[in-house]
């Protein structure tokens, strides 16, 4: 590679007439370049991100996921964007039951047989086996010079669950294109097919081999959500967002394979003799909000030149009584030769819900309308911190690896932790590694990597 | 997205590209070739656009900017060697790193001048003569903290090629359309301010294009032909284009004042500083929106003597002041 | 009760210091021509899509809070 002869001084003088050799090279470069040559960057071709996911908690789930994008501008700020996902899911979760100083025996979903959990220890439910398949489509476009509209379709299949939704968008810019106001939608339908029937809520876990009180063999749920956002542009280097978003449940939304340790009325701690473990009971609908405060900015500053703060906040509640904070922060540093590093940051806290309960005392499934020992819907935080790095090894084409580490952290509720209980750690803290690979391609690369193969071998 | 309009005797096509608004004036009454025209156009402007913008981190330009060496294909191989030539040709004038810049000028009408220092710091990273580029390889690959971009050319570049594009077009497809006069249709294409013609209209009248304020042009009568020299208009003036290209430098509503002194958006790379006592815009009339587009601009850069500058190509020009 | 005033008390210096973050700088109008760093993916307020896919639906199954960002995108049996 030769580089260049540095160029004497400039005098400080007018140039000559320039006119005919200007001519003769603006001539060389518009007659000379071949039109064909749109193979690098075209614009024109499919953009394609992969990515595998491997998420494993201590003693507990084992998660794979992989997917696959694929986004295509069809024209000028029209594009398709297509999502396909696969996941597998294996390992064990709490089963609402807490600890006890004696081993515990319960019956399978499916109703004809058992498990027993050692003494001690957060009783896990090892049936746990997932195969999921989802595929999510996402058109967009401008209506206007300065609306957009985007429509979205998306299903996920699991073997005991379906879910299928629709979205649709409208952003308007405003104040040239420095604010955007947006508003969304989405409509989700869900049927939820458990193994061995939708229990009856509060009805006991019978021993095997017994049936259980069902309420049939799959329940509906409907989730409606609806956005409003707000974006600004600060300047050069920032922006500001800001949405609200309100949600609603309704219909079944109780988890069919938790399950709520029952207490003698003794005080004693003990779980009671006959029948200790109930179905949990949820209400139907669920109205949930959250306001979402996000920032971007690109420093300036020498140490930190060209370097990316991506912060975010979320205030979440619903009137099941849960309230919770969201912090969020992504620092990407960029390398030389097309590399980064991007440290990751995340505090979460959450309160517990109204009818969350770690047990029941013998008789209050009677008087409650709804329980859950349900552990997402306690009292606890959740750390994460991890490292993402990325190369970006060609035009548009970027390898990554992340690796974060996630502790979920809760908070036992005193009146459930009764005589014995005192003892135990009714919460079912967690631990969990993430490793994330990803490949970013587009197809215009690919079918030049293979030209060029070809050329070399023949 | 294309729209089409149907005027008297000919159509306009519209699209958005290069943070512009472009047009494309096609003289027929063929509505599904105007139609074929104008997504011809909006094609190429689009592939250029995203192939060299600053403002896609896809594009092949954001990869040669991120550092490290680059492989780069023929088009941009001629676009590099092109500006290389310029380097030369206007003696360091004209210099595709001197983007750097931006990191301390903002024109933003306000008083913000940086200080010698800031300007100083940045002058390493400025230079063409210290890029390695090897055009036979074609390879090339940018010092740490330097950085390229097309903004002086991508634009006029961009309406020469449309106007090849269409060019090719009309000899595709004259064999088979029953009009054989379409080979001939004249088309003009604006991008934002940057015209280029693909020839005369078929009844002898030309493309009546207004300067300044007036953009976009709009049909006409003959007028006679363009005036060689200087212009001091006290309105913009319009005049008949049947050939080559015209594009204007220099933006009004971007300058700094401090201190009484208008500092324009053209800064010379040399200095690092913006050139004074240049007109507020210049625009030139040329063989090709290209060559126009790099006479206005140097033009600007040759500050109080612009119009010297200008009398020597030996161009129709009109400068504002 | 102590917690909730703790954590409202978080909340607004958290949300605060954000916007005073951004009101020290200049708000002014950016051009189409100043709009090369914005226009760069890293700025982007999803500059990932796939990761954020992967935290969201993660957390969507571990916590009780979700969305946010966004609507659409589909729900599963995880949760």
């Amino acid at each position: 590679m030769s580089s260049l002869k540095p160029s004497q001084p400039p005098p400080p003088k007018i140039l000559g007439n320039i006119r005919r050799q200007l001519t003769a090279a603006t001539c060389t470069l518009l007659t000379c370049t071949s039109h064909a040559s749109g193979l690098i960057a075209s614009g024109d071709n499919w953009k394609i991100d992969s990515a595998l996911l491997l998420y494993a908690e201590r003693d507990r789930v084992l998660l794979a996921e992989g997917v696959l994008h694929l986004s295509k501008e069809i024209d000028d700020d029209e594009y398709i964007n297509t999502r396909i996902v696969t996941d597998v899911l294996t390992g064990s979760s709490p089963n609402g039951a807490v600890p006890s100083n004696t081993p515990q025996t319960f019956t399978n979903p499916s109703g004809n047989s058992t498990y027993t959990e050692p003494a001690n220890k957060t009783p896990l439910n090892h049936t746990f086996k997932d195969f999921r398949n989802a595929v999510n489509v996402e058109w967009g476009a401008p209506l206007t010079r300065d609306l957009r509209g985007t429509l979205g379709g998306n299903i996920s299949r699991e073997y005991d669950y379906l879910s299928t939704g629709i979205s649709a968008s409208l952003s308007q810019d405003l104040n040239q294109h420095n604010t955007t106001l947006s508003l969304g939608g989405s409509w989700n339908e869900d049927i939820s097919n458990p193994v061995g029937g939708v229990p009856v809520g509060f009805t006991v876990m019978p021993s095997a081999p017994a049936i259980k009180a069902l309420s049939g063999s799959d329940a509906n749920k409907t989730i409606k959500e609806l956005l409003l956002g707000f974006t600004q542009v600060i300047n050069r280097r920032s922006l500001l967002q800001l949405n609200y978003s309100r949600g609603q449940g309704d219909g079944y939304l109780t988890d069919p394979y938790k399950i709520i340790s029952v207490l003698s009325n003794d005080g004693s701690g003990n779980l009671r003799t006959i029948n200790p473990y109930i179905y949990e009971n949820r209400p139907r609908q669920r109205i949930y909000n959250s306001v979402y405060l996000k920032s971007v900015y690109q420093f300036n500053t020498p140490l930190l030149h060209e370097n990316v703060l991506n912060m975010s906040y979320r205030y979440f509640w619903d009137d099941w009584g849960v309230q919770s904070d969201t912090v969020d922060m992504r620092l990407r540093f960029d390398l030389e030769g097309g590399h980064y590093l991007q440290p990751h940051f995340r505090y979460y806290q959450q309160g517990a819900a109204d009818f969350y309960r770690q047990t029941l005392i013998d008789g209050e499934e009677i008087t409650l309308d709804y329980a859950s020992a349900d552990y997402r819907l306690g009292r606890f935080t959740t750390k994460t911190i991890g490292l993402k790095y990325g190369y970006e090894f060609f035009n548009g084409a970027e390898i990554n690896f992340r690796v974060e580490f996630i502790n979920q952290n809760g908070k036992d509720r005193r009146q459930d932790a009764v005589g014995l209980l005192r003892n135990q750690k009714l919460f079912p803290d967690n631990e969990a590694l993430l490793l994330q690979g990803g490949l970013s391609l587009d197809s215009d690369m690919i079918i030049e990597y293979v030209a060029r193969i070809y050329h070399k071998l023949f | 997205m294309t729209t089409l309009e149907q005027r008297t005797h000919y159509f306009v096509g519209h699209f958005n590209a290069m943070a512009s608004h472009c047009e494309v004036l096609i003289d027929t009454y063929n509505k599904n070739l105007a139609q074929q025209i104008t997504d011809v156009v909006a094609h190429e402007v689009t592939r250029i656009e995203h192939k060299y913008s600053r403002y896609r981190d896809s594009s092949l330009l954001q990869r040669i900017n991120r550092g490290g060496t680059v492989q780069v294909d023929s088009e941009t191989a001629q676009l590099l060697d092109y500006a290389n030539q310029l380097f030369q040709l206007s003696e360091g004038r004209f210099d595709i790193t001197s983007g750097v810049l931006r990191r301390a000028w903002h024109f933003d009408g306000s008083s913000n001048i940086p200080s010698k220092n800031d300007v100083k710091a940045l002058l390493p990273f400025i230079g063409w003569d210290k890029v390695m580029w090897n055009t036979h390889a074609p390879q090339i690959k940018l010092a740490k903290g330097m950085e390229i971009d097309f903004g002086g050319i991508g634009k006029e570049y961009a309406a020469d090629r449309a106007a090849y594009s269409v060019l090719a077009l009309l000899t595709s497809q004259s064999s088979i359309v029953t009009d054989n006069t379409a080979q001939n249709t004249s088309v003009l294409i604006n991008l934002g301010g940057d015209l280029s013609v693909t020839g005369p209209r078929t009844n002898g009248e030309g493309w009546q294009v207004g300067i300044g304020a007036t953009l976009p042009p709009q049909k006409g009568a003959q007028t006679g032909p363009p005036p060689v020299g200087t212009l001091h208009p006290s309105s913009p003036p319009s005049f008949t284009v049947t050939h080559g290209g015209i594009a204007t430098s220099g933006d009004a509503h971007r300058f700094l004042e401090k201190d009484g002194v208008r500092y324009s958006h053209v800064i010379d790379p040399r200095t690092g500083w913006p050139v004074v006592g240049a007109p507020a815009s210049v625009t030139v009339h040329a063989d090709t929106c290209t060559d126009a587009g790099m006479l206005s601009t140097l033009a600007l850069l040759h500050g109080p003597d612009a119009e010297d500058f200008l009398q020597a190509q030996d161009v129709p020009f009109w400068c504002l002041k | 009760m102590a917690t909730t005033i703790n954590s409202g008390v978080y909340r607004v210096v958290f949300a605060g210091s954000l916007i005073f973050t951004f009101s020290a700088c200049s708000v002014v109008p950016v051009q189409p021509w100043d709009r090369d760093l914005l226009a760069q993916q890293k700025m982007q307020l999803v500059a990932d899509p796939l990761e954020i896919y992967f935290d969201e639906h993660i957390y969507f199954s571990k916590e009780a809070s979700s969305g946010g960002q966004g609507v659409g995108g589909g729900g599963c049996g995880c949760n």
